[in-house]
């Protein structure tokens, strides 16, 4: 007994020498600093920040808190605070929060949005903070285009991608379809839909949205693929009204009341369709990576079972993507302190949502290649490597959609882009819901509309 | 306060009437002080402020700026504008014959029976009790065409399903029956009690006049719970003006803006679109109708009881 | 609006209860109505009556009774069970598991605490104003009370949805004072204790106490405030029960205000909080999450229920 009691009480002195002896002979930017700082309580700068993962996910929560520890470690006297709303950008929310100034210090805005943030005053012009973003000359100049307006800059981006189609490769292979051969035609894409529809039991062959504005959406991302236009040149008049728009329109009539393929349900929001998508009831659908991402990874789809290939016959890919931006209200300080942890968390190759091994390790899906932010400049590429040496997913399935995504050029959104969703929801949704609807109607109703509110707006 | 009064009180000489009753207005104001704060801040400035809201633009970050019709001109110019107030008005019609008509009739059946009454009137209030978010997200799942409960009754009956809420024909219906079912149970009750109020001598007299049970209920049940009636009508209509969690929730306006609402169209401007003035001329609009409806109501009412 | 035309509290009538008796299958009539009690007992009445009867019944308890039903099965059924078609009418094992799978999910337990505070701290602040108040327009009469007290009432006419927007600017920027009270539960406390219909109420049943008793307290030396506390509101208990469980119950169904005033995730009411979830989880375990937001709202209903009802009916009767 005493023997040991002996033991530990040297066990412990030693340990309490050795680490006091290494605090001296330390390098001073380490620790010292740090202790002055939280001492003084100087420095102490209060952060908010948004996108923490959900308590669903809580794999992923838990990382996203080891790095906040780590940050808060490593920037000592700032302490943040993550908000966890999902999806980070909440459409139905966001206008009250960021009016009530409730909105995070940085916090996420989708480019469909950016004109409109940026145009009210609701975003801070950070262009002499983006020296605190390391790898800034690495992100891809037309993304950062995006969030410059007059040559001021007011976001960091964080997400780029264009569009594909997602889709389920387990589906695929019950309904008889090769999954190592996607589609490459619209036609081809409505063979299959027919097909994987077949199989019943409440499964979808093609999904589409309809409603809050995603509806318009897809149709602008369709309506690029297929070569159309959603506004004039000079940006005053619609141009949907066109022989792409009324395919886009006439397609998914088909779909739906020909072959029955899309089913009855209509996704009227984000949230459904992912959802279903997750429970693996859809074949196909217009989208992204980061459809593979959200669905692995918030509702709950099987990893190897999503694929993604190139957008059929794309002329053009709708630009897809977010960023963050900084509250308005935020002191220089809270500036700098937000700006850092998106260097860290965002931006920083291994680390953060860029440390892939990590994700390996958490059993996260890693290999989606949902994330063009950094082109193929070095930091890009570094990332690249990073993602594929971790990968846990059979990243040959969505080498279809980055060789065909690196052929298509990307289009940015038309002017007024929400304006003009809410209108082509109602044409989306009429075809998806009326088995009379009139594409020709619609679609003149719909460009009426549209000129009156680009007019309206000037 | 209390001590300084209980004082007064028990001074032999009482002070002049007017320190008296400057005294009792002291301490009534201050009973009356939260109240005054609450209602001043919360209730009376905003109906004032609704009517500038609509001739502003307020962004919450800057100084509002007076701009006249514009943000008129914005809900106008909304395509939704036309289709949102039509929505609104069906909805009021469907919701008078099903949420205002229909309590009426079963308050009159559940008068008539002499049994089971605790147990009827327990259920038919029980989906009053529940927070409406929840009765309408369950009714969501009732909806779905493929695994919902409609369908599935309908397919027991080997009856074709019904696309619900997805359907431009039937979204509308749909919100109603939702809202009906959550909220019958009260109109239900306050009819019953009226109803319990009605002299059976009345009833008697009728029956001996030789008439018909629908004579009894047109001469004798409808005027004798005129008055009831009358002030129902006004709540049902306010009720149809507000509707907003029904579309927030189970369609989202769609499909083809068949079930936008006025107030929904409202809180899509201000808080979707940032737009708070054309939010406030909405909200102006539905105001100013409402107060119509109130002052006819208030007329109709005026003249029953003269 | 469900309470809006309650006015006075009073007993439940018990008509229904005595009305059964066995062996001349005699309907018994308390009272009467439309039908006649000899309508009612002629052969023909008394084979229409029954009929009548068991299909009331019977559709009642499908339309009000069958939804519910549903939703609790529902919980109860495993996801495969859940989305089977046809459905089972009852699950095939009781998996109670699936509540404490949305507990975790919608984080329920953050979300119901939030709104017991709401409504528990709501009602503190609502009754305190509002009894004051009504008691000082009623007994104390002050200058311009029932200019004040009009204006109160005119708010009724007035729903919350109209002047949504404004109200939240105010609760944004609370004017003179400068405060903002979003995501701060005094943005929910002070807009709900402005409650017209409970001063209306509380003042009609102050004005019916008998003068004579304050007289009495007041010769006794007690200031208006012992007067309150000590001699109206004993005698009051009634109708503060019923603003009371109105209040309280208002406060849980509330959605719209709930929503823009505390769009904190870790500040969200119950019911705002199960809606923004929905979306991201399957439909088994939003039953499950919908059971248990039922679960309080039901309670007080069985506790209260001849409270709610009495005061729901009897206030009817003044139109």
């Amino acid at each position: 007994m005493k023997r040991s009691d002996y033991r530990r009480t040297v066990g412990l002195l030693l340990a309490a020498g050795l680490s006091m002896s290494a605090a001296a002979c330390g390098s001073d930017d380490d620790t010292k600093p740090q202790a002055q700082n939280s001492a003084s309580g100087a420095a102490q700068v209060n952060i908010t920040v948004a996108c923490q993962p959900a308590k669903s996910a809580p794999k992923e929560r838990q990382a996203w808190d080891d790095d906040v520890a780590a940050f808060q470690q490593a920037h000592p006297g700032v302490t943040v605070k993550s908000t966890d709303q999902q999806p980070c950008f909440d459409p139905k929310t966001f206008g009250p929060k960021m009016a009530g100034g409730q909105m995070e210090t940085v916090f996420v805005v989708p480019v469909t949005n950016y004109a409109d943030v940026i145009g009210k005053g609701q975003g801070l012009d950070i262009t002499q903070y983006t020296g605190e973003i390391k790898n800034w000359n690495d992100l891809r100049q037309d993304v950062r285009d995006l969030v410059t307006k007059d040559g001021k800059v007011y976001g960091v981006p964080n997400v780029h991608y264009s569009v594909g189609l997602v889709y389920n490769r387990a589906l695929f292979t019950k309904a008889g379809l090769d999954p190592n051969t996607p589609p490459k035609t619209w036609d081809e894409v409505r063979e299959a839909a027919k097909k994987i529809a077949a199989l019943g039991g409440g499964v979808i062959g093609y999904g589409e949205y309809s409603g809050g504005n995603t509806g318009g959406w897809h149709f602008n991302q369709a309506l690029y693929g297929r070569g159309g236009d959603m506004v004039s040149a000079d940006g005053k008049t619609a141009a949907f009204n066109s022989p792409e728009g009324k395919a886009v329109l006439q397609f998914l009539k088909d779909l739906r009341w020909v072959d029955k393929s899309t089913g009855a349900k209509l996704f009227n929001a984000w949230e459904p369709l992912m959802q279903a998508m997750g429970s693996g009831k859809v074949g196909m659908m217009l989208g992204a990576p980061d459809v593979v991402t959200d669905v692995v990874n918030k509702f709950k789809g099987a990893s190897t079972d999503y694929g993604i290939t190139g957008f059929p016959e794309a002329k053009a890919s709708l630009s897809g993507g977010e960023a963050f931006f900084v509250n308005p209200k935020a002191t220089p300080e809270q500036v700098k302190a937000g700006l850092a942890w998106v260097d860290f968390r965002f931006n920083t190759v291994d680390k953060g949502r860029f440390d892939f091994a990590r994700g390996k390790a958490l059993g996260n899906p890693v290999g989606v290649p949902d994330n063009d932010v950094y082109g193929a400049s070095p930091t890009g590429k570094a990332i690249q490597d990073g993602r594929k040496a971790s990968a846990t997913l059979p990243v040959e399935n969505y080498q279809p959609y980055v060789d065909a995504s690196a052929t298509i050029p990307p289009k940015m959104e038309p002017p007024h882009a929400q304006e003009l969703y809410a209108i082509l929801d109602v044409a989306m949704s009429a075809v998806l819901s009326r088995e009379d609807a009139d594409v020709d109607q619609l679609l003149a109703d719909a460009e009426t509309k549209a000129n009156a509110m680009l007019a309206s707006k000037g | 306060m209390s001590i300084a009064t209980a004082g007064t009180a028990r001074r032999p000489r009482p002070p002049s009437p007017l320190r008296r009753a400057l005294r009792r207005n002291l301490t009534a104001y201050g009973f009356m002080v939260g109240a005054l704060f609450c209602f001043v801040l919360f209730s009376w400035y905003p109906i004032v402020q609704e009517f500038i809201l609509g001739f502003q633009k307020t962004d919450l970050v800057n100084e509002p700026e007076w701009v006249g019709l514009e943000n008129f001109r914005t809900a106008f110019a909304d395509p939704a504008f036309g289709p949102a107030w039509l929505n609104t008005l069906t909805f009021t019609v469907l919701a008078l014959v099903l949420g205002y008509g229909l309590p009426f009739a079963v308050a009159i059946l559940l008068n008539e029976l002499r049994h089971c009454r605790a147990y009827l009137r327990f259920v038919v209030y029980l989906p009053v009790m529940l927070p409406p978010a929840v009765a309408v997200l369950l009714f969501r799942w009732f909806y779905d065409p493929d695994v919902g409960l409609f369908n599935q009754i309908l397919g027991f009956f080997s009856l074709p399903g019904l696309n619900w809420i997805y359907s431009t024909d039937t979204a509308l219906l749909c919100l109603v029956l939702v809202s009906t079912w959550m909220n019958m149970g009260s109109a239900t009750l306050i009819y019953l009690a009226a109803l319990q109020n009605i002299s059976p001598d009345l009833y008697e007299a009728a029956e001996l006049d030789g008439a018909g049970v629908w004579k009894r209920i047109r001469h004798i049940t409808i005027p004798q719970t005129r008055l009831i009636l009358l002030l129902m009508l006004m709540l049902q209509i306010v009720a149809t003006m507000q509707v907003f969690i029904e579309p927030y929730l189970l369609t989202g306006g769609g499909p083809e803006n068949a079930t936008a609402t006025v107030a929904f169209l409202m809180f899509q401007q201000a808080f979707t679109y940032s737009n708070y003035g054309a939010g406030g001329a909405l909200g102006m609009m539905l105001m100013v109708v409402l107060l119509a409806f109130a002052a006819v109501q208030l007329r109709l009412t005026r003249e029953e009881k003269s | 609006m469900s309470n809006a035309t309650l006015q006075r509290p009073a007993a439940p009538s018990s008509a229904g209860r005595r009305a059964r008796r066995r062996p001349p299958r005699r309907i018994e009539v308390q009272f009467r109505t439309i039908i006649s009690p000899h309508q009612l007992n002629s052969r023909w009445g008394r084979r229409v009556y029954w009929t009548v009867l068991v299909a009331t019944v019977v559709t009642f308890t499908v339309v009000f009774l069958l939804p519910m039903y549903w939703m609790i099965t529902g919980a109860l059924k495993s996801a495969e069970e859940f989305a089977q078609v046809p459905p089972t009418l009852f699950p095939e094992k009781l998996n109670f598991g699936k509540f404490l799978e949305a507990w975790e999910l919608f984080d329920i337990g953050t979300l119901l605490r939030n709104t017991v505070v709401y409504a528990g701290g709501g009602w503190l602040i609502t009754m305190a104003v509002d009894v004051t108040a009504a008691y000082a327009l009623s007994k104390l009469r002050p200058a311009l009370g029932n200019v004040i007290l009009g204006a109160m009432l005119a708010t009724l006419m007035i729903p919350p949805m109209v002047v949504l927007i404004p109200t939240y600017l105010a609760i944004h920027d609370v004017p003179i004072f400068g405060w903002d009270l979003l995501n701060n539960p005094w943005g929910l406390w002070l807009p709900a204790a402005a409650n017209g219909f409970n001063i209306f109420l509380l003042k009609r049943f102050f004005d019916s106490i008998p003068r004579e008793l304050l007289e009495a307290a007041q010769i006794d030396g007690g200031g208006p405030f012992r007067i309150l506390w000590s001699v109206v509101l004993p005698v009051s208990r009634p109708i503060l029960g019923v603003t009371s469980i109105f209040t309280i119950v208002t406060s849980f169904k509330d959605f719209i205000w709930p929503l823009l005033v505390m769009s904190d995730s870790e500040k969200m009411t119950l019911s705002v909080g199960l809606a923004q979830t929905a979306g991201a989880v399957s439909q088994d375990q939003v039953m499950g999450g919908l059971v248990i937001a039922s679960i309080p709202t039901i309670i007080v209903f069985f506790i209260f229920q001849r409270h709610i009802m009495a005061g729901l009916t009897a206030g009817s009767l003044k139109g």
